[in-house]
């Protein structure tokens, strides 16, 4: 490790030191610069941004109408920030050897989002896609929770859960290999072949959470069909300075406590010289359900990252760590032995194994552990545009301990994981954007992925090696005050990758290898100010994962033998989504209409007979592909009824059907429905500012849209859930600390989601009462 | 001033590299010879052994046998009991994990966690009462049983193997199932 940071250290001083220098010219000094600042993507005018030269350090504000002018300036070439309210700052190279006219078009780019804060819910402008970020308000009410859980805030996504602990998000009823998370804008490489298999990520990394709905390959390569998930952390500081910000959180249910804090540096000896470091601990006892505790619900999670960047106008560099590490208890009473057992499990009105509250972790419980380090670096090429690239290295290692050790005493005093997985994962990008030019923005790219995962104690996938590469071109046209814009990107991926298993006391390594094109078109229509529509269209693909090539065994806790097939070949997704946005005075309405085509859709189908073994007849699910549609509608309404009050509507339906076989798809979310009443109070109370408070009330419908006899267990009744959240700001200091209540499932409901593997042996969790601290601080005040 | 600002600098650079020291953790097996010799403990073999107690029939046995654990090849064994009429055997099970060679003989092992297991028998169709014969202190084991085998008849005798620890009260109901087989039963 020492040796690879050093490397990093040598590449990075090598980068330095061939980073061009910009020199500026000599000559007249009585130039102007002026133009004007508009909306990229409605073309409005914008009033009082700042338009400001970072090498002289001046600067101008638009006037209403957006126009600037500064004055005496030399000839040279000039780095401009223009910043505005509500946009990312863009930076663009100027040059100057006379009076010359420049505009500029701040934006929101989901991709790029180094921006600040979230101020409202707000879709993301620039793709034609549907992007959701979390609101600040959402993020904070979040606090605490897995990643997984905090984005069941988006309308159409929702968790395929093991307990209360393990989330995986769902976008429009796809998981896990189908979506693809972006960390820190590296794409998370993982142990993805297990529902029980939750992203490795620390949610207080990010300040921004955003998902972008439908297949979106073009940037990040395979996999993402269904949709991608941003994990942004805030941007570094660029002011000389040091501060931070303490988090606490703490929750009733569990008696779980959250700790996690912040520190944002500058040095002012070094400018443009910033670092970051960041932890997060958490530790959790046994979860209630309205009537009892479950046993082993436990978790522990500690988790640090830091980052260092250094940036100047033409060029920067940055680097970034992060580790997770958590213990999972995973519910004793799930941990069974064969269908008979199942089936009793599900028979009892009550968990078959009773507990009282402890934070202590016992067998069954998985440790994982997950790391990334990222480099980065930008240079400008010229005034067209700018070079990145990137290199991550992740680790991922997991721990899955069986309920029983080992009769024999020896064997069991050595409590050695009955299965323990290791991958590690190298990804490069080379990356040129170009800068707006004849109305055309885009990007042309070539990336790199090398894969090595290896397994020891139970066998259930195989060790492999896998290798992949792709390119691709991504271009936007936008004129100035146009209704209409267009969007269009393709891209090719080869994979490659080789499969070691024993079979019959020799090793096999079978070799697989796939090769596609993914391609999207899109457009965004500005019908008027008020109206938007958005339409695009996309073709993706997946390769099979190596479970559904070679998995073979008995999957614990499932009673299930699952069996896959290395004959399976490529998944191919044809990805249509039309979306209308209304806002006017008092209402915004969102309704967004999908439908995804796909062929070889790989999916679980139970098949006859059963699978004999010394503990019974297991039923026996193999990998099968079939052709597959998932159409369903997603809606937004939000209504202020007066200055204090606000209403909002988010709705969620999806029809999900294999085509092969005329019959419902399985594991696909219900249709939900959700109301809340915000009450703001419109006036500060001596020092209390923003406080609010409101109440949401969640209604699941039952899912009844599934293939007959094709669970155990029927899927559970409908149900609806009541929240209340308050939160204010009150003065701490310079600062202003945010405190927060909640109280989930307020009513104390018991009920079980269907998404919940753990539905079959035991209800959801009670009422939760939950305080959020959040506490800024400084150290070192900005001069 | 400065010095204090050091300070601070100082305690935040320390952590990092604290952190750090701990970090950058590399796989170290070899991706291409996967992991072979694992001493994972699986049952494969349940042997019933039926001795007359009465000294007379011949003694027979009955085995249900899956070399290769869970999920994989199907059970390469599986007999039929076939018993006299009218007739009480002493029946010992034998449970071995043949997957490693040599056989390792689990037996042993069940009897030295006697108070965490038991063996169920449920007859269906065949003539015959089975009575477990031994006992943990508390509890009857269920390694060893007399069978009392009526009329002739034909049915089937399930086997099952509770795992139950803590929660032993002598029934079947508590636990997690370790062995579960169903034998053809034949009583001539």
């Amino acid at each position: 490790m020492q040796q690879l940071r050093i490397q990093i250290f040598v590449i990075s001083t090598f980068l330095f030191s061939i980073l061009p220098v910009v020199v500026h010219a000599q000559g007249s000094c009585n130039w102007v610069l002026s133009g004007q600042v508009i909306d990229e993507h409605n073309g409005e005018a914008l009033g009082f941004s700042n338009v400001y030269i970072k090498e002289l350090e001046i600067g101008a504000v638009s006037d209403e109408n957006g126009f600037y002018k500064i004055s005496g300036l030399c000839s040279g070439t000039y780095t401009v920030q223009v910043s505005h309210v509500g946009c990312a700052p863009v930076l663009e190279k100027v040059q100057v050897v006379k009076n010359t006219t420049q505009n500029f078009h701040p934006e929101h780019h989901a991709e790029e989002l180094n921006q600040v804060m979230v101020i409202s819910e707000k879709r993301t402008e620039e793709t034609s896609q549907v992007a959701l970020t979390l609101t600040s308000k959402e993020m904070e009410e979040t606090k605490g929770k897995s990643l997984g859980e905090s984005l069941k805030k988006v309308t159409g996504v929702t968790t395929l859960s093991t307990g209360n602990s393990i989330n995986k998000p769902v976008i429009h009823g796809l998981h896990s290999n189908r979506i693809m998370i972006l960390n820190n804008g590296i794409r998370h490489e993982s142990q993805q072949w297990g529902n029980e298999h939750a992203p490795e990520i620390d949610p207080f990394i990010a300040n921004e959470l955003t998902v972008i709905k439908g297949a979106n390959s073009m940037r990040y390569g395979p996999d993402a069909i269904a949709g991608v998930i941003l994990v942004n952390p805030k941007e570094m500081r660029t002011e000389p300075g040091l501060d931070g910000e303490v988090n606490l959180v703490g929750f009733s249910n569990g008696r779980q406590g959250v700790a996690s804090a912040m520190f944002d540096g500058n040095l002012k000896e070094v400018p443009g010289l910033s670092y970051r470091l960041q932890g997060t601990y958490k530790k959790a006892g046994n979860v209630h359900s309205p009537d009892y505790f479950l046993k082993n619900t436990g978790l522990e999670e500690y988790n640090f990252s830091w980052a260092a960047g250094y940036n100047r106008s033409n060029f920067g560099v940055e680097a970034f760590y992060s580790q997770f590490n958590t213990d999972i208890g995973i519910f004793s009473a799930a941990h069974i032995g064969n269908l008979t057992d199942l089936k009793r499990a599900f028979n009892s009105p009550v968990p078959l194994e009773s507990a009282d509250f402890t934070y202590a972790i016992e067998r069954p419980y998985q440790h994982i552990e997950h790391e990334l380090f990222k480099a980065s670096a930008f240079v400008t090429t010229g005034n067209s545009g700018k070079l990145n690239f990137t290199y991550a290295r992740q680790y991922n290692k997991r721990l899955e301990y069986d309920k029983d050790k080992p009769l024999n005493d020896s064997l069991a005093a050595l409590n050695i994981p009955e299965l323990q997985f290791e991958i590690t994962t190298h990804t490069g990008d080379v990356v040129w954007e170009h800068f707006r030019t004849h109305n055309f923005k885009g990007s042309i790219g070539l990336s790199g992925i090398s894969q090595g995962n290896t397994y020891s104690g139970r066998y259930f996938i195989p060790n492999f090696k896998k290798y992949g590469g792709g390119i691709f071109w991504i271009e936007r046209w936008k004129p100035d005050s146009s209704k209409l814009e267009l969007e269009a990107g393709i891209r090719y991926d080869y994979i490659y990758q080789q499969i070691y298993k024993w079979e019959d006391d020799v090793i096999i390594s079978p070799i697989h290898q796939y090769q596609n094109m993914s391609a999207n078109v899109g457009g965004i229509y500005h019908i008027n100010k008020d109206f938007l529509l958005r339409g695009n269209a996309g073709l993706a693909w997946r390769p099979p994962n190596v479970n559904e090539l070679y998995s073979d065994g008995v999957h614990h806790g499932a009673a299930a033998v699952e069996i896959g097939d290395p004959n399976l070949v490529e998944e191919q997704a044809y990805n249509f989504l039309v979306s209308g946005e209304y806002s006017k005075n008092k209402l915004r309405l969102g309704v967004d209409v999908y439908y995804n085509y796909m062929n070889n859709f790989i999916y679980l189908k139970p098949e006859q007979p059963p699978k004999l073994t010394i503990r019974g007849a297991f039923p026996t699910f193999y990998y099968r592909q079939v052709d597959a549609s998932l159409k369903g509608l997603d809606f937004t309404f939000e209504y202020q009824l007066s200055k204090s009050f606000n209403w909002t509507t988010k709705a969620s339906m999806l029809r999900a059907i294999n085509k092969t076989e005329q019959e419902y798809l399985t594991q696909m979310p219900a249709d939900q429905i959700e109301n809340a009443l915000e009450y703001k109070f419109p006036k500060d109370f001596k020092n209390i500012k923003d406080a609010y408070l409101a109440v949401s009330v969640l209604s699941v419908m039952k899912q009844w849209r599934v293939p007959p006899n094709s669970d155990y267990v029927a899927p559970p009744e409908g149900y609806t859930l009541v929240e209340f959240q308050a939160g204010m700001a009150v003065p701490l200091g310079e600062h202003q600390m945010n405190i927060g209540i909640g109280i989930s499932n307020l009513f104390n409901v018991s009920y079980r989601n269907y998404l919940n593997r753990f539905r079959y042996y035991t209800d959801d969790m009670g009422r939760n009462f939950s305080l959020r601290l959040q506490i800024p601080f400084s150290i070192i005040a900005p001069k | 001033m400065m010095k204090k600002i050091n300070w601070k600098l100082g305690i935040l650079a320390a952590a990092a590299f604290t952190l750090t020291l701990n970090s950058c953790k590399k796989d170290d097996d070899v991706i291409d010879t996967p992991d072979h010799d694992h001493d994972e403990e699986v049952i494969t073999t349940l042997t019933l052994t039926f001795t007359d107690a009465a000294g007379v029939e011949p003694s027979v046995s009955a085995t249900f046998r899956d070399p290769d654990g869970d999920g994989g090849l199907d059970p390469d064994i599986h007999d039929t009991i076939r018993l006299a009429d009218s007739t009480t055997y002493n029946v010992a099970v034998t449970l071995l994990n043949e997957s490693e060679t040599p056989a390792e003989d689990m037996t042993p092992e069940i009897e030295e966690e006697a108070d965490e297991h038991l063996f169920c028998y449920t007859v269906s169709g065949a003539n015959v009462g089975i009575t477990r014969t031994d006992s943990d202190g508390i509890y009857e084991i269920g390694l060893e049983s007399d069978w009392v085998t009526g009329a002739p008849s034909n049915g089937s005798v399930q086997v099952v193997l509770k795992h139950q620890p803590d929660s032993k009260n002598g029934s079947c109901d508590p636990g997690e199932t370790d062995i579960e087989v169903t034998f053809v039963t034949e009583i001539q």
